[in-house]
C-alpha cells in the first residue's frame, strides 16, 4: 500500500502543491525580514538625524550662553568701576561715573539683556547664573529639546533584534523547502519520510515566524 | 542450497545517497552560515550607528567645552591684566611728582582694581578649590582645569572608539561569511555536477564537493572563533 502511495502521481500533486505553498510564505518571510531590515535603519537614520538636530540646538544654546555672558560680564565690570568711582573722594571721579551711569551702563545693560536685567540670573557675588541661564536657553526651544534619538535607537535595536530571529525563520522555511524537494525527486520508501521532515520543518517555521511576529509586535505597541 | 549474490546498484544509482546526505549537510551548513552573516550585519550596523552617534557627542561637547575654556581663559587673563594695572598705576601715582599725575594714577589704579576684584568672582581659576591658587602669591591650576575640561570628550571618544573597532570587527566578519557563502556556493555546484554524472566521475566530484564544503566550513569556524 505504502508503495503504491508512494509511485501515486496525487501524491506527486500534493507535494508540488506544498512546495508552491512553501515556496510562497519563504518569499513572503524573506520580505518581511528584509522589511523589518529596512525598518531598523529608518530608526537608525532617523536617531542620527534627530543627534545631529539637538546637538546643533544645544551648540548654538552654549554659543549663545557664552556671547551674552561675555556681554554681562562687560557690563559687571564697568558697573564696579562705576561704584568704586561713585565712593571715592575725587570729584573727576564721582562725575565720571556719574555720566558712566546715565550713558554707558544702560547701553551696555540692554546688551546683556537678560542676564543684567531679570534677577532670578543674579547671584549674591555679582556674577550670574549661567546654568539656569543654559537651561532657559534650551526651554526655548521645546521641540528641539524634546528630540529622543536614544528612542529611535531602541527602535532599531528592536527591529534588528526581531530581524535576527525573522532570519533564523526563513532559514527553516529554506530547509524545509529543501527536504520537500527531495520527496518530490525521490521515489523510494522514504519519500513520505522525507515528505513528513519537510512538512513538520514548514509547519516549526511557521509557528516560529507567527511568534516572533506577536512578540515584537506587542513590544512595538502594534507597531508593524 | 546455493545464495543468489546480491546485485551490484546500477551504476546511476551509485553513490546518489551520498550525494543527497552531502547536499542536504551544504544545506544546512548554508543556512546556518546566513544565519551567522545576518547576525554580523545587525551587530556591524549597530556598531557603526554608535559610532557616528558618538562622534556627534564628541563634537557637540568639544565644541562646548571650546566656548568654556575661551571664556575661562579671557576671564583670567582680564584678571591678570587688571591687578598688574592696578599695581603699575599705583607705582606710577607714588613716582609721580605733580599732584594731578597722582591723581589721575591714583583714579586709573582704583578704576583697574575694581576690574579685577568683579572679575576674580567670574573666573573659575580664583573661585572654584580645584583650581583656586593654594598660596597668595600662587598660580592657578591649569593643569587640573584641562584635564577636567576635556574629561567628558575623552570619556566619549573612548566609547566611540570602542564602537567603532566593533564596527569594523563585525564588519569584517559578515563580509567574511559572504565569503563562506560564494565558496559554499561553488560545493553546491560540485554537488550538482556529481549527481548529473554517472560511475567513477559521480564520485570526483562529490569529493570534490565534499573537500570543499569542509574547507568552507573549516573557514566559518574560524570566523566565528576568532
Amino acid at each position: 500500500m505504502l508503495k503504491r502511495l508512494n509511485e501515486s502521481p496525487r501524491l506527486d500533486i500534493f507535494i508540488a502543491i506544498i512546495i508552491a505553498i512553501v515556496s510562497a510564505t519563504t518569499a513572503f518571510a524573506a520580505w518581511r525580514a528584509s522589511m523589518v531590515s529596512s525598518a531598523a535603519g529608518d530608526a537608525i537614520r532617523q536617531g542620527l538625524i534627530d543627534a545631529v538636530k539637538k546637538q546643533a540646538a544645544t551648540s548654538e544654546d552654549w554659543r549663545k550662553l557664552y556671547e551674552e555672558a561675555g556681554h554681562a560680564q562687560t557690563y559687571a565690570v564697568t558697573l564696579a568701576q562705576v561704584e568704586a568711582f561713585e565712593n571715592s573722594e575725587d570729584k573727576t571721579a564721582q562725575a565720571q561715573a556719574s555720566n558712566m551711569r546715565q550713558y554707558l551702563l544702560p547701553s551696555l545693560q540692554l546688551v546683556a539683556d537678560p542676564l543684567t536685567t531679570d534677577e532670578k540670573y543674579f547671584k549674591s557675588d555679582g556674577t550670574y547664573d549661567l546654568d539656569l541661564r543654559f537651561a532657559d536657553l534650551e526651554a526655548d526651544a521645546p521641540d528641539l529639546a524634546a528630540l529622543d534619538p536614544q528612542a529611535s535607537f531602541k527602535l532599531s535595536d528592536q527591529y534588528s533584534s526581531e530581524q535576527r530571529w525573522l532570519t533564523v525563520g526563513v532559514v527553516l522555511l529554506a530547509i524545509s523547502l529543501f527536504w520537500l524537494a527531495l520527496s518530490q525527486l525521490s521515489m523510494k520508501r522514504s519519500r513520505l519520510v522525507t515528505l513528513a521532515i519537510g512538512v513538520g520543518i514548514y509547519l516549526f517555521g511557521l509557528i516560529w515566524f507567527g511568534l516572533v511576529e506577536l512578540i515584537f509586535f506587542s513590544m512595538r505597541g502594534g507597531a508593524l | 542450497m546455493t545464495e543468489t549474490p546480491t546485485p551490484a546498484p546500477e551504476p546511476t544509482e551509485r553513490y546518489k545517497t551520498l550525494i543527497v546526505v552531502l547536499t542536504l549537510i551544504t544545506t544546512i551548513i548554508t543556512a546556518i552560515v546566513a544565519t551567522l552573516q545576518a547576525d554580523a550585519n545587525i551587530r556591524a550596523n549597530t556598531a557603526n550607528r554608535d559610532s557616528q552617534y558618538y562622534a556627534i557627542l564628541v563634537s557637540a561637547e568639544m565644541h562646548r567645552s571650546g566656548l568654556q575654556s575661551t571664556y575661562d581663559l579671557n576671564t583670567m587673563a582680564k584678571v591678570l591684566v587688571e591687578k598688574q594695572t592696578a599695581l603699575m598705576m599705583e607705582f606710577t601715582a607714588l613716582q609721580s611728582e605733580d599732584k594731578q599725575g597722582t591723581a589721575l594714577s591714583n583714579l586709573s589704579a582704583l578704576a583697574a582694581q575694581a576690574r579685577a576684584d568683579i572679575l576674580t568672582n567670574f573666573s573659575v581659576f580664583f573661585t572654584d578649590p580645584r583650581y583656586a591658587p593654594k598660596t597668595t602669591d600662587g598660580l592657578p591650576d591649569g593643569e587640573a582645569y584641562l584635564a577636567d575640561l576635556s574629561a567628558k570628550a575623552n570619556e566619549i571618544l573612548e566609547k566611540q572608539n570602542a564602537a567603532a573597532d566593533d564596527y569594523h570587527k563585525w564588519s569584517s566578519k559578515a563580509d567574511s561569511y559572504v565569503g563562506v557563502l560564494t565558496v559554499i556556493a561553488v560545493a553546491f555546484f560540485l554537488l550538482g555536477l556529481a549527481q548529473a554524472l554517472t560511475g567513477r566521475m559521480r564520485l570526483v566530484f562529490a569529493i570534490f564537493g565534499g573537500v570543499i564544503l569542509l574547507a568552507s566550513s573549516a573557514w566559518a569556524v574560524l570566523i566565528l572563533v576568532v
